[in-house]
């Protein structure tokens, strides 16, 4: 049940992401749901747990793209790694912390997946700033909800 | 026993079997604690926890020993998705991938669609601010365009007068001086206007006034700067005229809002609509040859010997702005 309430999120995420990310633009940069969503599953259950929500949001994400398979699982994974590890034992982190962390994730994955993409350094740097900001904007708004559910899943199978 | 007041899970120390924390601090504990930390329900199928050494708890989530880091399974996904990313480029690869593709399209449009439908949604509301905005940009400048138009058209009219001024001038080969009309009488029976010319400019009283289109009537009073016309239409002001057609001789007297042709009639030639009423040079009051108007009406009374006609004045007084002062005809 926590699996598949967990494949639900990550999946509603990737097809928002694809489908409404784009009109969400902000000079050039949009938000990043997957991420924040994995962001926030890796901080409350760690590093394994988040790791395995990065491959599949990953997953998706790569299917939607068109483009080979991987990528953007490579890019998730070091970010929701350290997010991961860094998590672990804080309770309710404080809202600038969870931006903070989205923003470092956007940058670290920005930096990956730019590889395969020669892009101007200039233009990369200014779309990865600017995904940042977006993204830590929104990671409070995402961050607590599903922290929440998940929390409430661990909750409910301890009751069962 | 254990009343939990949020939630019916407890934190178990495995170890002492001691019950550390209950409810939302029991999760918060799960997390954080030590290792030796369970989560335990307080109640399962209808029957109240034991708690103690013995029987030892079973635990439902329990914290790892000891707090791995996973490096390892980070490098192997890391390499696993590298490989993928290879893999997933093959030909061979690409029948699976284009399947997976396939099955979450159907989503995605949905979403795009839904997406759109928002779009369309949200774009309205903002067109309905902008077409509003927009709405009172054309309005204003209607407004302005209609000052306009209306400004040009009252050039075009006095261009027209000033022309037609001109023209009368070139062909009668009076010297005209013209005025501009600044006031009207102020009642139904003095037919007059006032114009801007006075005797400061050589207008004297009795001089004829023309407009482009005919005879107006005759300066009744002049002043230094303004001088009072008499038109037509005041019935103290006739006119010897000539109907063109039948060549008869005749008066036009004003009278309200029309002017009256009297032809006296003693032979069988009459009077027919449409004929045109010019001043002719009888009496030497007016020059000959101004047209004063068109014959629309003919009334004939049984055994008179004047034919009474309604004339169709060529200027409207109420309409003219623009006249002409013939400043060289001096009346007999």
């Amino acid at each position: 049940m926590r699996w598949a309430a967990a494949a639900a999120v990550i999946l509603a995420a990737a097809l928002l992401q694809s489908a409404w990310g784009p009109r969400l633009d902000i000079v050039g940069a949009f938000p990043n749901l997957v991420l924040l969503v994995v962001v926030a599953g890796a901080w409350t259950l760690g590093p394994r747990a988040g790791m395995a929500w990065a491959c599949a949001g990953g997953l998706l994400l790569d299917l939607l793209a068109g483009g080979p398979l991987g990528p953007h699982v490579l890019a998730l994974l070091p970010g929701v790694y350290a997010i991961g590890l860094l998590g672990r034992g804080r309770q309710q982190p404080h809202v600038l912390l969870v931006a903070a962390a989205a923003a470092v994730v956007t940058l670290l994955y920005s930096a990956v997946l730019v590889l395969p993409h020669p892009a101007p350094a200039g233009v990369a740097i200014r779309l990865a700033v600017a995904a940042a900001l977006y993204n830590s904007v929104l990671a409070p708004f995402v961050f607590a909800p599903v922290r929440r559910m998940v929390l409430g899943t661990i909750t409910r199978r301890a009751q069962a | 026993m254990i009343a939990a007041h949020e939630t019916s899970v407890v934190a178990v120390s495995k170890r002492t079997g001691q019950v550390l924390a209950a409810g939302a601090d029991a999760r918060r504990m799960l997390v954080r604690a030590a290792a030796d930390v369970v989560l335990m329900p307080t109640v399962r199928v209808g029957r109240p926890l034991t708690v103690g050494p013995h029987p030892r708890p079973q635990p439902v989530l329990a914290q790892p020993k000891r707090q791995s880091t996973s490096g390892g399974l980070f490098v192997l996904l890391c390499a696993a998705m590298a490989a993928l990313s290879i893999l997933s480029q093959q030909s061979w690869a690409s029948g699976a991938v284009d399947a997976a593709r396939s099955a979450l399209a159907p989503a995605e449009g949905a979403l795009a669609s839904a997406g759109d439908q928002v779009n369309r949604t949200t774009s309205m509301f903002g067109d309905v601010s902008a077409l509003r905005a927009e709405n009172q940009r054309l309005r204003a400048a209607d407004e302005q365009l209609r000052s306009q138009v209306l400004a040009l058209s009252q050039a075009a009219k006095e261009n027209d007068a000033l022309r037609q001024a001109l023209d009368f001038e070139r062909a009668s080969g009076f010297h005209t001086r013209p005025a501009q009309v600044v006031g009207r009488g102020p009642d139904a029976f003095s037919r007059t206007m006032v114009v801007d010319r006075g005797t400061a400019d050589g207008v004297k009283a009795g001089m004829v006034v023309v407009t482009g289109a005919g005879l107006l009537g005759r300066i009744d009073h002049a002043g230094p700067y303004a001088s009072t016309v008499r038109t037509l239409a005041d019935s103290s002001s006739p006119v010897a005229v000539v109907v063109v057609n039948a060549n008869l001789q005749g008066t036009v007297v004003g009278g309200g809002d029309r002017l009256r042709l009297d032809v006296p009639n003693p032979s069988a030639i009459a009077v027919t609509k449409g004929d045109w009423v010019l001043t002719s040079d009888a009496g030497r009051t007016y020059p000959p040859g101004l047209v004063v108007g068109e014959v629309t009406e003919i009334t004939r009374g049984a055994g008179s010997t004047t034919d009474h006609s309604d004339v169709a004045w060529v200027n409207d007084p109420a309409r003219v702005t623009f006249v002409l002062v013939i400043t060289d005809f001096t009346p007999s």
